[in-house]
């Protein structure tokens, strides 16, 4: 377990590592242009352009911007480091506003806000060096004190230059929370493959601009605060550094102070470098990380196996390497015949087609995933009295129904609807589930074996299911048909607050083996939090902070749903593509399982756009730097259900008549060749 | 502006304005000269009109493949994506069923293409210099930028969906390749690209040039995934059609044939070519006319004459479209100036793609909106 795991960090090391050494690089690279050009728009002149020119040109060669470059490069390297250490595939989603303040005090957001702010007070110092004038130092010989010996100079403190360090601290730790409530660590894909210079080069006016009213706003910000907050710092910083108050000079802190245009100007600026710097290492990150990874589907060496598409695909390594690999898989789908052969062809000795069954099962367990989680779901929806419960018992019924039609070869389907008829189970055995996925997938092994009709191979997976704790139930329709009905029974005494009900889940878990075991401790504990939370919410305050937003509830179920899209994606396309070029007929065995799995899925996904919350249209998407497209996947999921279904129904056409599925699926088919869907 | 790079050849005064079959299904959807929409379906005899508030000057229609009933209308400040229920009995859609894309600085929208495997779609307009591409159930879009050459007039993808066409209002007309999206840029001679269209396999591209009476062709070398980022065209155009103006006698007398194509479409089987020539304005007895030409394109690529198509007397041929799946032969649509639409099937067996299931029976019977047309004698044997 160990050993796969290191195996696991090395392969991300491998694929991410010159990613991030290359999007830093280029960043660090980026810096003394972006230098140049604050200094020389800090110092404008527009009288004398040709000193301002000369000026600004002299001033990049001067060893305090040298060194302000190298140390604005150890900040651009310590914020990519925290780019890549905050980076996430899957953007977390905080439910109710309780969990985003939670998300907002967590020690490691903490800890990067902090940073964030540190790094902003650095930059800002840098930014006042480089301007030169009025804000370069922090104490300033004073003006007032016209002391008769002059050998006792009076030092003041230069209260612009602690302005500005204090509004880059507050730039800093504003990036900072922007960065979490944005979602900014989110890496989103792109919708068509483009280089990496030409999505530079796109982004960049959105960023320059973005950051410019950014920083105003920012500004603001900062002037009020200060207007109210600025003689804590201010008081402090004098007396910890013995530095006097310039009589003379205006406070800061007061009306007249802060309309200092000039003074406003330059933290303008300040702030403007500031994001755009931070912003260009976020961008170029975002741009080398999801860049689109090659991986080969046959090993050409023996040590490369690990790094081979289905291996990866099958095992189960980070989430980025998992979706690089889905990606391309999308990728080899769609216009690669070479690679597509490849994945259609035969193993050498044997003629096993271990390509294809590696990547179609894994697309089709992600697709079933996601079914569960759907049904599961629209469950608590209909307990919360949002649905009526006919509703997905229907669904139910018409799966066990398919289920007595279906022939021993379709063994395979058979057992695929009994999973999802038992998902029908009330939501709060969400962890007796896990071995019921274990099952699924040794169940799907199997199915892919049978055709090859291996007496060996198929007694092995007969052993498997005696293994597996669900062997009775699977068996016999009867112990299954009547496990919902014990559970939802014990729920409901439960709900009742009484602690017996314990008795008849105990003794149905002897049944299905000690796995259900946690699952009711579970529940109990999950009743507790219901109560109190019934509890609470009769106080407002309290109310508001744990009101959750269907909207985000809705989109949280959804956040992984580019993995099922790209799922989608390539197995379509790929089962497409078989139609004229997979010689050895690999695909057609598992046709009725893609197609089984693709219209279960589009059934739960209809329901679930008829859920009274889910609304059916996107949101709309103002021009924003920030990418929102998690928000919306939902909708591409929906559509790219459809279009992989319509794919493969518009490619085999008449053909799919000869496919074994349920009578229901059939003439849902039917609906899919006459375009009626 | 939008009648100026129409496909259609009078688009401010025809009464039809856009016309897009579906991609699988005998299905059509017809805009009129009062910004409505009409949906034809040969199975049924419900006529969905669609009406919008922000439906105004509809310059192009698109049906997305590989979906029931999505259809995008191009309009003047954004592009409107109806979702139309196949199995709905009502005959006024509700606005509700319109997602609206918009994107500042990109109207008036004149041209549209969905890519062929239905997951993007692409929108130009002739004084925005990107072109977008969206991905409509997200609404997200992308804008493809380049410098040089204004806007995006006409759009063509083709039907393998490895390569777009664009062509602009300059001199210079664009291929991209659709998977990393670079450009070749491809300038012409004498004028703005008029029309262009693609053969089945993406392999080859025809066009034409405003100001020239000549069709062009263009071949690009065979598509495969393996080289990222070209498009791969062949250096130099060849003139493969000369169409300036030549005298027939016919039974009616002289006619005189010719000049600039205003418009041109394959057949999705690459059996037949049919262009749309304008006649020279300068002369009044020539007139605009539907050539239609049998091609092949493999081994060699052959472009023969066929034959004319006109309408009644004083009808003009407006625009023309094949219909995408038509299993014995070719149909083309033909809208005329009358504001009458005309279906004229080829039927013929194709070399190249022969069908899968051959001959059910030799019936013609697609003129779902009536019409009676005047034919020349067409013979396509073969």
């Amino acid at each position: 377990m160990r050993a796969g795991g290191e195996e696991q960090q090395a392969l991300l090391r491998q694929v991410l590592g010159w990613r991030v050494a290359a999007s830093i690089a280029w960043s660090v690279l980026l810096l003394p242009l972006c230098t140049a050009v604050f200094i020389s728009i800090s110092s404008i002149d527009l009288f004398h352009p040709i000193q301002w020119i000369s000026n600004s040109f002299n001033d990049w060669y001067t060893s305090y911007v040298i060194f302000c470059i190298l140390l604005m490069s150890v900040v651009i390297l310590i914020i990519s480091i925290f780019n890549v250490e905050f980076y996430a595939v899957v953007p977390s989603i905080p439910c109710s506003r309780l969990a985003l303040l939670g998300k907002i005090i967590h020690p490691r957001q903490v800890i990067h806000s902090v940073v964030h702010a540190i790094m902003g007070m650095l930059v800002a110092w840098c930014a006042a060096v480089m301007t030169k004038g009025k804000f370069q130092f922090l104490a300033l010989p004073c003006t007032a004190s016209e002391s008769l010996d002059g050998a006792v100079q009076h030092m003041c403190l230069n209260e612009y230059h602690l302005f500005l360090l204090l509004s880059g601290a507050f730039m800093g730790y504003n990036y900072s929370l922007l960065y979490l409530v944005n979602n900014m660590n989110y890496l989103p894909f792109p919708i068509i493959q483009q280089y990496k210079y030409l999505r530079f080069r796109r982004s960049l006016p959105l960023l320059v601009k973005r950051s410019c009213v950014e920083s105003l706003y920012l500004v603001r910000n900062v002037c009020v605060a200060y207007y109210f907050f600025g003689y804590i710092p201010r008081a402090w910083i004098s007396t910890t550094m013995d530095l006097n108050t310039d009589s003379k000079l205006h406070p800061l802190d007061t009306f007249t102070g802060l309309l200092d245009l000039s003074l406003l100007y330059h933290t303008w600026l300040c702030g403007i470098f500031l994001l755009i710097t931070w912003h260009i290492a976020w961008l170029l990150f975002k741009i080398y990380a999801t860049e689109a990874h090659h991986f080969p589907v046959q090993p050409t060496f023996a040590e490369e196996t690990d790094q081979c598409l289905p291996k990866i695909l099958n095992s189960n390594p980070p989430l980025i390497i998992k979706f690089l690999a889905l990606q391309d898989l999308m990728l080899l789908s769609q216009y690669s015949p070479v690679r597509r052969q490849e994945v259609f062809s035969l193993s050498q000795p044997g003629g096993h087609p271990h390509n294809w069954t590696a990547i179609s099962k894994e697309c089709l367990n992600l697709l079933s995933d996601l079914t569960q989680k759907l049904i599961m779901q629209q469950e608590a929806a209909a307990t919360n009295g949002r649905v009526k419960q006919p509703s997905t018992g229907e669904l139910g019924r018409s799966l066990s129904s398919s289920e007595a039609a279906v022939t021993e070869e379709m063994a395979f389907q058979t057992q695929r609807s009994n999973v999802v008829s038992r998902a029908h189970m009330p939501s709060l055995v969400k962890s007796s589930l896990l071995p019921l996925k274990a099952l699924s997938t040794s169940d799907l092994g199997s199915s892919f074996g049978s055709p090859f009709s291996s007496p060996a191979l198929n007694r092995k997976a007969g052993i498997l299911d005696l293994n597996s704790p669900w062997h009775g139930s699977v068996q016999s329709p009867h112990v299954m048909r009547r496990g919902p009905k014990l559970w939802t029974s014990s729920s409901d005494l439960q709900m009742n607050g009484s602690h017996q009900a314990s008795f008849p889940v105990i003794s149905f878990a002897r049944v299905g083996n000690e796995a259900i075991q946690p699952s009711f401790i579970y529940t109990w504990l999950q009743n507790k939090q219901e109560q109190v939370r019934s509890f609470l919410s009769k106080r407002v305050l309290i109310m508001y902070f744990f009101s959750k937003h269907p909207e985000a509830s809705i989109q949280a179920v959804f956040s992984d749903a580019q993995m099922h899209i790209w799922a989608l994606e390539g197995l379509s396309r790929l089962v497409a593509a078989s139609f004229t070029e997979d010689r050895f007929g690999v695909v057609q065995t598992t046709l009725p399982a893609i197609l089984n799995t693709l219209l279960i899925l589009q059934e739960v996904v209809d329901k679930h756009f008829k859920l009274p919350h889910a609304s059916s249209k996107p949101p709309r998407i103002s021009g924003s730097l920030m990418d929102t497209s998690y928000k919306t996947l939902r909708f591409a999921l929906r559509a790219s259900l459809k279009t992989a279904i319509y794919r493969i129904t518009t490619t085999f056409g008449e053909h799919l008549n000869a496919v074994q599925v349920s009578a229901e699926h059939k003439k849902r088919l039917q609906q899919f060749l006459e375009f009626k869907e | 502006m939008i009648a100026e790079f129409s496909q259609v050849v009078d688009w401010a005064g025809c009464s039809i304005r856009a016309f897009a079959w579906h991609p699988h299904t005998s299905k059509f959807a017809v805009a009129l000269l009062d910004d409505s929409i009409r949906v034809y379906n040969t199975n049924s005899a419900t006529v969905p009109i669609l009406k919008h508030r922000l439906q105004r000057n509809v310059a192009s229609m698109a049906w997305k493949p590989l979906c029931a009933s999505i259809l995008a209308v191009a309009c003047q400040s954004c592009v409107l994506v109806w979702h139309l229920d196949p199995t709905s009995l009502s005959t006024r859609p509700s606005s509700g069923c319109a997602q609206v894309l918009a994107y500042p600085g990109h109207s008036p929208v004149t041209s549209l293409a969905w890519a062929p495997s239905g997951e993007m779609l692409l929108s130009a307009s002739p004084v925005d210099t990107a072109m977008l591409v969206w991905d409509v159930s997200t609404e997200n879009c992308v804008p493809l930028q380049w410098f040089g050459g204004g806007g995006v007039t006409y759009l063509a993808w083709s039907p393998d969906g490895s390569k777009v066409l664009a062509a602009t209002p300059s001199a210079v007309f664009r291929v991209w390749e659709a998977q990393m999206w670079t450009c070749e840029r491809w300038p012409t001679i004498k004028g703005r690209c008029q029309t262009g269209c693609w053969s089945p396999d993406g392999s080859r591209l025809l066009f034409t040039v405003l100001g020239e009476s000549v069709i062009y062709s263009l071949s690009f070398s065979e598509y495969s995934g393996e080289m990222q980022g070209q498009v791969g065209g062949s250096k130099t155009a060849s003139i493969v059609a000369d169409l300036s103006e030549t005298t027939f006698e016919t039974l009616y007398g002289e006619e005189r044939i010719g000049g600039e194509v205003h418009s041109m479409v394959w057949d999705p089987s690459g059996e037949r070519l049919a262009a749309l020539i304008r006649g020279n304005p300068e002369t009044p007895e020539s007139r605009t006319i539907v050539a239609v030409f049998r091609t092949r394109n493999s081994p060699v690529f052959e472009l023969l004459p066929c034959g004319f198509l006109q309408g009644e007397p004083g009808a003009e041929p407006q625009l023309i479209a094949f219909h995408p799946c038509f299993k014995k032969g070719a149909l083309l649509t033909v809208c005329w100036s009358t504001g009458r639409i005309s279906h004229i099937p080829f039927f013929f067996v194709s070399a190249q793609f022969p069908c899968f299931s051959p001959s059910h029976s030799p019936v013609v019977a697609l003129s779902s909106s009536s019409a009676s047309v005047r034919e020349q004698p067409l013979f396509s044997e073969l």
